[in-house]
C-alpha cells in the first residue's frame, strides 16, 4: 500500500531534467539582457550608459576596496532592524485585532490610511525627528513594513477554522494551547506572505530614506555616484542590489516557504 | 481536571452499577434573533448501558446533534440532567475519557496523520515520545500504520476518516460519541468503516453513542436504536436490535428492522 503514497510524493518532486531546463532558460535570459545592454551601450557616451565591461570594472574596484561590502552591510542592518521591529509589533497587534472583533472594527480604517502614506513622506518626517542617522532609515522601513504585516496577520486570524476550535474544546484543550496549535499555524502562511512583501518594500524604501537622510549605506552611495556622474558605479550598486535580492529570494525565502508549507497541495503551492 | 487520569493507560472499568450514560428529562431551548426561543429538545430520557452501542436516529432538525453535545458536556440542558458513569455531568471531571467524532474528519492540514492523532493527547502533559508511540498504535488499530507521515491532502476520504477515528480512540475513551461520522463517505467505504468500528468495539469495549439519519447504518451498528421525532426533538420509540453480528444489510431479519424503523421516522 505505501507505494501509492510514494508515487504521489514522487510525482510532486520536479524531475531532474525539468530543473536543468529551467536553469538553462534563466541563464539564456540573463545572457540576452546583458547582450542587449552591451549593444545599446556601444554608440552612447559612458556617463549615459556604461557597457558591461566598464560596470564590471567599477564593481570589482568597489568590492576590492571593501566599500561595497561595508555599505551593503549597513543598509542590510538597517532594513533588518526595521523589519524585526515591524514583526515584533505587527504580529501580536494583528492577532489581537483579529481575535477581538470590537477592537478590530474600531481600528480598521487606520490600516489603509497607513498603507497609502508614501514612504517619501515618512522619510521627510524621519529626517525632521531623527536627523541624519541610522534611526531615519530604520523608522521608514518600520512604518512601511508594519501595516503590511498587521494587515496580513489580521486577515489570517479570520481564516481560523471554527471546526478546529470546537475540536479542541471537545478535547478540553486550554486556551493558550489552542492559540499555539491552531491559531498560529493558520496565521503562519499569511504572516509569511506579509513579511515577504514587507521585506521587499523595506529594501526599496530604505534606499529612498538613505538618499535623503543618511551619510552611509547603498542609497547614499547611489546618490553620491549619481551626483558625481559616475554612472558605472550607479550601475554597479544597482546590479549588486538585484543580485542580492534574487539570492535571498531563491536561496532563503523560497526554500523556507516550501519547507514550512509542504502540507499544502501542489496546486496551491506553485 | 486531573492530568494523570487523562493520560492513564486503559481505564479501569468503572463500577458496573451505573449505566455509562443517563439522560433524564432533558429539555433545551435556543435563543433566536426574533426573541421567541427555539424549542430543540423536549423531555428526552434514555440510558446507555456500559459497553453497548446506541444509535440515535431521526430526520434533520430533530435535535440529535444537540443531544450529543449535551451528553458531551459542551452544551448545558435547560431542564433535566445527564450523568456519566453515575456522576452528574456538571461534576464529572474526566472529560478526556469521552471522545467526540465529528461529521467531518477535521484533520489539521498542516499536520501529518500521526501528528493529527497526537493532537488529541496534547491537551494534557504527556511526553512527546509517549504521544508518538500511542499515536502509532492507534493508527495501527485502524489499519493505517504505513501512512503516519502522510499529510491529509495525500489521503483518500476513507483514510482520512480512519485517521479521525484513530484520533478519537487514542485517549482510550470509555465513551465514544459520534455525530454522523461516516455520512460523507461513499456507500462502500462507509460499510467498510462499519466493519472496522465493530472490530475495534469488540477489542476495546467502549460505550458508543452515534447519531445518524441512515436507517441501515443504525440497524447494522447498534444494540439499540432511539428514534426521535422533530420540532421539538423528543424520543418517539426505543427499539432494541436483537440480532447477532455481523449483520448483512440484505439479510431478511435486518431488512425487517430497517422497514420497521423507517415507518417510525
Amino acid at each position: 500500500m505505501p507505494t501509492v503514497l510514494e508515487q504521489q510524493i514522487h510525482a510532486r518532486a520536479p524531475g531532474r531534467k525539468w530543473r536543468f531546463d529551467l536553469i538553462a532558460q534563466r541563464l539564456a535570459l540573463v545572457a540576452i539582457l546583458v547582450g542587449v545592454w552591451w549593444v545599446a551601450s556601444l554608440p552612447l557616451p559612458h556617463f549615459v550608459l556604461p557597457g558591461p565591461p566598464l560596470v564590471l570594472e567599477a564593481l570589482t574596484a568597489l568590492s576590492a576596496s571593501g566599500d561595497l561590502w561595508s555599505n551593503l552591510g549597513i543598509t542590510l542592518g538597517r532594513v533588518a532592524s526595521g523589519f524585526v521591529m515591524a514583526t515584533l509589533i505587527g504580529l501580536p497587534l494583528g492577532i489581537v485585532l483579529g481575535a477581538n472583533r470590537r477592537l478590530g472594527e474600531f481600528f480598521e480604517p487606520i490600516i489603509p490610511v497607513m498603507n497609502t502614506v508614501s514612504s517619501a513622506i515618512w522619510a521627510i518626517f524621519a529626517i525632521i525627528w531623527f536627523g541624519i542617522s541610522n534611526a531615519t532609515t530604520i523608522f521608514v522601513v518600520f512604518m512601511t513594513a508594519m501595516p503590511l504585516i498587521i494587515t496580513n496577520v489580521w486577515q489570517g486570524t479570520r481564516t481560523v477554522n471554527a471546526d478546529f476550535i470546537e475540536l479542541a474544546h471537545t478535547l478540553r484543550m486550554p486556551q493558550h494551547k489552542v492559540m499555539a496549535k491552531i491559531y498560529l499555524p493558520t496565521i503562519l502562511p499569511h504572516f509569511f506572505s506579509g513579511a515577504r512583501l514587507a521585506f521587499g518594500f523595506g529594501w526599496r524604501v530604505s534606499l529612498v530614506a538613505e538618499t535623503l537622510g543618511s551619510s552611509s549605506g547603498v542609497g547614499y552611495r547611489l546618490r553620491q555616484a549619481a551626483d558625481l556622474i559616475q554612472t558605472d558605479q550607479v550601475f554597479a550598486w544597482t546590479i549588486t542590489l538585484v543580485v542580492m535580492m534574487a539570492a535571498l529570494e531563491m536561496g532563503v525565502l523560497r526554500p523556507l516557504e516550501n519547507h514550512l508549507f509542504r502540507w499544502k497541495k501542489e496546486a496551491e503551492n506553485s | 481536571m486531573t492530568e494523570s487520569t487523562a493520560t492513564a493507560a486503559p481505564r479501569a472499568a468503572s463500577a458496573g452499577a451505573h449505566p455509562a450514560i443517563t439522560v433524564a428529562g432533558v429539555s433545551k431551548w435556543f435563543p433566536t434573533a426574533e426573541g421567541q426561543p427555539l424549542h430543540v429538545l423536549e423531555n428526552v430520557s434514555l440510558e446507555v448501558p456500559e459497553h453497548s452501542i446506541l444509535g440515535i436516529l431521526g430526520a434533520s432538525g430533530c435535535g440529535k446533534s444537540t443531544l450529543l453535545n449535551i451528553i458531551s458536556g459542551l452544551v448545558t440542558p435547560d431542564r433535566g440532567r445527564v450523568c456519566i458513569n453515575g456522576v452528574p455531568s456538571g461534576e464529572f471531571e474526566d472529560w478526556r475519557s469521552v471522545s467526540y467524532m465529528f461529521q467531518e474528519d477535521r484533520l489539521l492540514p498542516w499536520r501529518t496523520a500521526c501528528r493529527n492523532v497526537e493532537f488529541a493527547l496534547e491537551a494534557g502533559s504527556m511526553p512527546k515520545a509517549e504521544r508518538k508511540r500511542r499515536a502509532q498504535a492507534a493508527l495501527e488499530l485502524v489499519d493505517l500504520s504505513g501512512f503516519s507521515d502522510a499529510f491529509p491532502y495525500q489521503l483518500s476520504g476513507g483514510m482520512r476518516s480512519r485517521v479521525a477515528l484513530a484520533r478519537s480512540l487514542v485517549l482510550e475513551p470509555c465513551i465514544l460519541l459520534m455525530d454522523e461520522p461516516f455520512s460523507r463517505l461513499d456507500a462502500q467505504t462507509r460499510s467498510l468503516m462499519h466493519t472496522e468500528l465493530l472490530r475495534i468495539h469488540r477489542l476495546k469495549k467502549m460505550t458508543i453513542v452515534f447519531v445518524t439519519h441512515d436507517v441501515e447504518e443504525a440497524v447494522v451498528l447498534a444494540d439499540s436504536v432511539v428514534v426521535m421525532a422533530p420540532r421539538p426533538g423528543r424520543v418517539r420509540e426505543q427499539v432494541p436490535i436483537e440480532l447477532g453480528r455481523p449483520r448483512d444489510p440484505t439479510a431478511p431479519q435486518v431488512t425487517q428492522y430497517i422497514q420497521r424503523l423507517r415507518a417510525l421516522i
